[in-house]
């Protein structure tokens, strides 16, 4: 009976396992296509200059516009449930907000930036939500791992009491 | 931790963050950043309680010792070296779950 209820368990384990292991190569496959944020920098590069886009114009302060929301717990955690937020300091929020809003990163290359340099950054904030949605799912399959071998080992110490039963009929 | 033109894409996407300390959320790994410089800025990244996912190309992380990586880790391609999925770790280890005695 217990071990009936394991294998189900089991069985129901492995299925969303692989799912999820699905969901993830198909997401990593997508993130590996994505070359275009590449390819918009590299224009941007030839637009601006050389040494236009890189290192060398990175603000000297830099406040984050996206953050991680690690509240939720494994089962929780889904690709559909992304846990990128964009922080509120964009928007014009009523409530008085004493620290100054992130600045557009756009804007530590150029005032007027070229069009290739906002697409890339189009095509590098979608890279970030896949990120976003692989690491959620890397998380469940490592959880979903750890529970499939704790159920291996269940099963694997109850699968003696249920041959003995037999042995001892036999015997009679 | 990436490449330069990796670091400066997802730095666009808004996830940049260099404080009042001046300590920075990202490394541009160049040709002549060591590999001790890569490990100690991940193990710096790694014990920081305001990073939550940690994103490097596939390639720097096959040069160093982070392979036995915890969740938090991604590794993503890079403009030069598209992911290899043989050589992805959350994959391999999926892929030596599945024995057929376990699964009886």
């Amino acid at each position: 009976m217990v071990a009936r209820y394991l294998r189900a368990e089991l069985d129901s384990l492995l299925l969303q396992l692989l799912r999820d292991l699905e969901e993830l190569e198909a997401k990593r496959a997508a993130l590996n296509a994505r070359v275009e944020g590449w390819l918009s920098l590299s224009k941007a590069r030839c637009a601006m200059g050389a040494k236009s886009v890189g290192p060398l114009q990175y603000a000297s302060h830099m406040e984050p516009q996206l953050h991680v929301s690690g509240t939720q717990t494994p089962e929780d955690v889904g690709p559909h449930k992304a846990v990128l937020h964009r922080r509120k300091g964009l928007t014009r929020a009523p409530e008085p907000d004493r620290s100054p809003a992130p600045q557009d990163p756009l804007n530590w290359f150029r005032i007027l930036a070229p069009h290739s340099l906002q697409q890339a950054q189009a095509s590098f904030r979608e890279g970030l939500q896949l990120a976003a949605d692989m690491a959620s799912l890397q998380i469940r399959i490592d959880w979903g791992r750890s529970q499939l071998q704790g159920l291996q080992e269940k099963l694997k110490f109850i699968k003696p009491a249920i041959i003995f039963p037999r042995v001892s009929l036999l015997i009679c | 931790m990436g490449d330069e033109d990796t670091v400066t894409g997802f730095l666009l996407g808004g996830i940049g963050e260099l404080n009042k300390n001046h300590h920075p959320n990202f490394l541009v790994v160049e040709k002549d950043t060591t590999i001790n410089e890569t490990e100690d800025t991940f193990r710096w990244f790694l014990n920081r309680e305001d990073i939550g996912i940690i994103l490097i190309n596939q390639y720097i992380a096959e040069r160093c010792s982070m392979r036995s990586m915890p969740t938090t880790l991604l590794e993503i391609p890079s403009k030069e070296h598209p992911n290899d999925a043989a050589k992805d770790p959350i994959l391999r280890r999926a892929r030596g779950m599945f024995m057929a005695h376990d699964l009886r």
